[in-house]
């Protein structure tokens, strides 16, 4: 894994890592979001064999962050789960059984339907708007209302990617993390969803995942 | 038996002999083939007959099994299936062919069954089945998703397939291989019979292999047939004139020269009785009803537009004002290139390069319909260098070069859909499944571990993480494969087929009238008041609701056009290589100056036109005007376009038919490449993916590519490193198969394949109709799953499909690797012109048009014609 790019918001730390999160150096946190476990598994209830191993190698890169960054807080700004309960959740329950001291923060997004129950089992907290910490807020879908306080929002939903064009005009599309001044959008962690392509303006930063490298694209 | 001395044959004779007519001989021909027993292919054009050769074939059939009470019978059960490409051709044959019936006095059913049909036609159909069905390849599917669907056909004797030409080498051709197979071997298995097969077909280059695909599934447990191919001997002459602009431009870009001669095209419109205008695109046809209405209002109500886009009942109309003879003119696509004759049809416009041979001669023949009448087709150049097709193929229309139409082979997406086609009424044994499948042409060489593939596709989805996977598609049960979710079998009726298109979106005007579909992509960028022209009509937007697009009448002077995202049609090998030999007597015609002899001069009739002097100093002389040429001089249109080709030799070089021009030329843009192979734009793709991969081993270097059918470009920030002493081995075919997968453009090309196989595969789901939202778990794009499935299970069925798919279509690898032994054996001559040449100009312009908008362009190219004028 690459070394994490630094990013300074309000003399707070963000190390933006290639595998798709965002350590949080003064809250020993990780933020992720738009995991959507289970989605592997619904399409292939629906006859649509996509392999599962997105899924577990999703997992297996959430395991391999939250250990390198030694983190004690996972923050998921969104979309956890796909649809309706399945089979593949499971996995993620037992994955979650394996760190039973990580505290987990779910700010709901559209997608995390399930069941109050199952979060319950999977010692999830689930804030329903927002989750606010000091100076930051979180939520699914960048908000306006809390901008007005002065709170930079992380937020996630949009599954950014940006298009670098180079000479003679070729151009590729890279998932990115997206700051503007009052909030940043997270790249989709999981790797089975697509990418919105965004137009950055004047000021605003994009860092591009580009393999295993963070680029700072402007 | 001589079919001649049978009561069937008396009856129809006498039918015919009572209207004045009588048989064709290739009519007889089949007859007698049909009371053989064999099957085999009519070749005939069309409007010649060539229905009644098989249909009344079949009535000679039955009337013969049944001498005495042949009017009587009725419900006999399916005796013909007449399967169409075409749902608009199955209301015209099933009414020529229900007048017969009732001429005759016979009691048969002639039933249609597509996507048009009423349910409870279709009901009334599977309860009783009609003695003819006229049916799609969909439907026809859709027929084997049917609880007792071996029943319908029990009785079957005569599988007509019409317009084979033009399913052959389509996933639609696969569609009917497959099931042709089900059907016929149903049958032998039920009652131990074989229904005969009779494919219809234009000319193509690969009749004999035409039929062999056709007929390959009768072999199957049972001694090998070779099938008999009819040939319907009526060439009719076409006759092919160019429209020349009155100045030639020596620096020529495809899309504006087109609409500039329309006034040209007005009196020959007004000349003739009825005329159909071919173009290219939907988009560029709405363009032109447009600007022919507005420099001829006089024409209004007369003339028509007609392309898949447009309503279906809009179309209807059309047809029908055709058939009346109530139309002057049709602007129309690819949409009229089939289907039944229009009588009144005197003269056909070809507006821009119709890519190949066979398309040009199928567009002529619908013009001139009885025996002896001429064919005359015009050719109308939507820029001046096209000017050179029109000689190149009045080359190959005299030569009768026609090009072959390739079939498809292992289609794993298709096969997939039609065994899961199979699973959901009566379900299938894998191996008695696949024998069949092995019967047909596309799938004769399936291998086992394939197959195997394919199962484990379709019932463990892959391979799994067994303990928390809920895969579900087809069950087994006793070894029988079903599908029994309910939920399963409903999306996959709905998503049978294999035409693949856009998103699209039906357009309705507020008061009520659906006008046609758009793409969503175009429909995104519309703001409510904006104005489009659809069908030929002006409309503006107001509002989406429940996916239809609400508009209303405008009468706004400017409006936008869509544009619909069609695959086009590369240039066919047969026209290149026609190219390449016509540029060769542009030499042989610099000596001598227009010919103007006396059998070819006119001199009432004369049009002004630009010609060359000798001196390479050429302008345009508007006041001189020349005797026009006939027709039949096949050099005129190199005569006219002299100016451009000297320009050409000055800068650079016009390559004869064994040289390669390369043209190295450093602009502000950054250094090109042009090479002009006259292959066809698909092949210049993967040819400019190859080189630049090659080129980029010498150093590294980045490029962009851009192409037409005549030549390609690459253009890079650095000088390209090609020269005389590396050229050859650029164009090596030595690992030519190797350097074709490692160019970064054979993902690219892949993933935009992986498209239509995903759709057709089952893996992307496009929704229900009109309730897209309940889905909206299952969405994800065909180009989301290419990279998962890329990334994580790269040796995927489909995926390598998509590749193959590349290699043998979308680049042509057999033609890609002739072109690179002809180069071999070729002189390739590197220029390094000082500005762009008139060859490379069109390339160039196409490369700008991604970034600019169509009026931006306009005026960017007008300036760079300028620049380069005054050089």
């Amino acid at each position: 894994m690459q070394y994490p790019v630094p990013h300074i918001i309000q003399q707070n730390h963000f190390w933006l890592s290639s595998q798709r999160c965002i350590f949080w150096e003064e809250e020993n946190a990780l933020i992720v979001c738009d995991m959507h476990i289970g989605k592997t598994g619904h399409f292939r209830k629906s006859g649509i064999p996509v392999s599962q191993r997105v899924y577990t190698e999703d997992l297996q890169r959430l395991l391999s962050s939250i250990l390198f960054f030694k983190v004690d807080k996972l923050i998921i700004v969104g979309d956890l789960s796909h649809s309706r309960s399945n089979r593949e959740l499971d996995l993620f329950q037992r994955w979650r059984a394996d760190f039973p001291s990580l505290k987990i923060h779910l700010i709901k997004g559209n997608h995390d339907i399930l069941n109050e129950r199952w979060y319950k089992e999977c010692k999830i907290t689930v804030h329903h708007d927002k989750l606010c910490i000091e100076d930051f807020c979180f939520c699914h879908d960048a908000c306006v209302k809390e901008q007005k306080k002065g709170k930079y929002i992380f937020s996630g939903h949009m599954h950014p990617g940006v298009r670098i064009r180079g000479m003679a005009k070729q151009s590729l599309s890279f998932p990115c993390f997206y700051f503007t001044d009052t909030y940043c959008v997270l790249p989709a962690f999981s790797k089975f969803t697509g990418l919105a392509l965004i137009k950055p303006e004047e000021k605003e930063s994009v860092f591009a995942i580009v393999e295993n490298d963070v680029m700072k694209v402007r | 038996m001589d079919v001649r001395q049978t009561r069937g044959y008396e009856v129809i004779s006498e039918w015919l002999s009572a209207k004045g007519l009588s048989p064709f001989q290739f009519q007889e021909e089949a007859w007698q083939h049909i009371t053989n027993g064999e099957s085999g292919l009519v070749n005939a054009p069309t409007g010649c007959g060539k229905t009644f050769s098989v249909f009344l074939g079949s009535l000679i059939e039955f009337i013969n099994q049944h001498p005495g009470d042949y009017k009587k019978k009725s419900k006999q059960g399916l005796q013909l299936l007449w399967l169409t490409p075409l749902r608009a051709l199955a209301k015209d044959i099933g009414r020529a062919m229900e007048a017969v019936i009732g001429e005759l006095g016979m009691n048969w059913k002639i039933g249609i069954r597509n996507g048009d049909t009423e349910i409870a036609e279709r009901q009334r159909q599977t309860r009783q089945m009609p003695e003819v069905l006229i049916i799609t390849p969909e439907s026809l599917h859709l027929l084997l998703a049917q609880k007792n669907y071996p029943e319908f056909f029990k009785t079957l004797k005569i599988i007509a397939v019409d317009e084979w030409h033009e399913l052959l080498g389509s996933k639609r051709g696969v569609q009917v291989e497959l099931a042709i197979s089900r059907i016929v071997n149903g049958q032998w298995s039920m009652v131990n019979r074989k229904p005969l097969l009779w494919g219809i077909s234009a000319t193509i280059g690969n009749l004999e292999q035409a039929k062999e695909v056709l007929l390959s599934t009768l072999n199957f447990e049972s001694e090998k047939k070779e099938g008999i191919i009819i040939k319907a001997e009526m060439r009719k002459r076409v006759e092919i004139e160019s429209i020349f602009p009155d100045e030639i431009e020596k620096f020529p870009w495809a899309g504006h020269l087109g609409i500039k001669l329309v006034d040209k095209v007005i009196p020959i419109i007004n000349n003739s009785k009825t005329t159909l205008i071919f173009i290219n695109t939907r988009g560029m046809s709405e363009i032109w009803y447009q600007t022919l209405l507005s420099r001829a209002p006089e024409l209004a109500g007369a003339i028509a537009l007609h392309h898949g886009s447009i309503e279906h009942e809009l179309r209807i109309w059309v047809e029908e004002a055709l058939h009346a003879g109530k139309l002057k003119a049709v602007v129309c696509t690819a949409s009229l290139d089939l289907g039944v004759d229009f009588r009144p049809v005197e003269t056909v416009i070809q507006v821009g390069s119709p890519k190949g041979v066979a398309r040009f001669l199928q567009r002529a023949g619908r013009s001139g319909h009885s025996p002896d009448a001429i064919s005359k087709i015009y050719f109308l150049p939507t820029h001046s260098l096209e000017l050179v097709e029109a000689a190149a193929l009045k080359n190959a229309v005299d030569e009768n070069i026609i090009e072959s139409r390739e079939p498809m082979l292992l289609c794993f997406d298709v096969l997939i859909q039609y065994v899961c086609t199979l699973a959901i009424a009566e379900g299938f044994r894998p191996d008695n499944i696949l024998d069949e499948i092995r019967s047909t042409y596309c799938y004769r060489e399936i291998t086992k571990e394939e197959w195997d593939n394919i199962l484990a596709h379709i019932t463990i989805g892959g391979t799994a993480l067994r303990q928390y996977d809920e895969f579900k598609k087809i069950e087994i049960d006793n070894g029988l494969y079903k599908i029994k979710n309910r939920r399963i079998a409903m999306r996959h009726r709905l998503q049978i087929g294999t035409i693949v298109s856009e998103a699209m979106l039906r357009a309705k005007f507020v008061s009520g009238g659906f006008i046609g579909m758009i793409e969503e992509w175009f429909v995104s960028r519309l703001e409510p008041g904006d104005v489009f022209t659809l069908a030929g009509r002006r409309l503006e937007f107001v509002m989406i609701k429940e996916m239809i697009v609400l508009v209303r009448k405008s009468n706004a002077k400017k409006s936008r056009v869509p544009s619909w995202q069609g695959g086009r049609m590369p240039l066919s090998a047969n026209l290149g290589k026609k190219l390449r030999e016509t540029l060769d007597k542009v030499r042989g015609s610099e000596a001598s100056n227009v010919k103007r002899e006396t059998e070819n001069v006119e001199r009432a009739d004369v049009i002004p036109i630009a010609i060359g002097s000798e001196t390479s100093n050429v302008k345009y002389d508007p006041g001189f005007k020349i005797p026009r040429l006939k027709f039949h001089d096949p050099n005129i249109e190199l005569h006219v376009l002299r100016p451009l080709f000297e320009l050409q030799e000055k800068l650079s070089h016009v390559p004869k038919a064994n040289e390669l021009l390369i043209e190295q030329i450093e602009t502000d843009d950054g250094f090109h490449l042009f090479v002009y192979p006259f292959e066809g734009r698909l092949v210049h793709e993967a040819m400019a993916a190859i080189l630049a991969y090659r080129i980029s081993r010498i150093m590294p270097i980045t490029f962009s590519f851009a192409m037409n059918d005549y030549g390609f470009e690459l253009l890079s920030d650095k000088p390209i490193p090609v020269d005389d002493t590396n050229v050859y081995d650029l164009f090596s075919t030595e690992n030519l198969f190797q350097d074709i997968q490692r160019s970064v453009n054979a993902t690219e090309m892949a993933k935009r394949k992986f498209r239509d196989i995903a759709v057709i595969g089952g893996l992307v789901f496009q929704g229900y109709p009109g309730e897209q939202k309940k889905a909206r778990h299952l969405q994800s794009s065909a180009s989301l799953l290419f990279s998962v499935f890329s990334e994580y299970e790269p040796n995927n069925l489909l995926l390598r499909q998509a590749y193959t798919e590349v290699f043998a279509q979308q680049m042509e690898e057999a033609r890609l690797r002739d072109m690179l032994h002809r180069v071999q054996q070729s002189n390739i001559i590197i220029r390094f012109p000082e500005q762009l040449t008139p060859f490379c100009f069109p390339i160039k312009v196409d490369s700008m048009r991604e970034d600019l908008s169509s009026e931006k362009l306009e005026e960017r190219v007008r300036r760079m014609q300028t620049q380069l004028e005054s050089q």
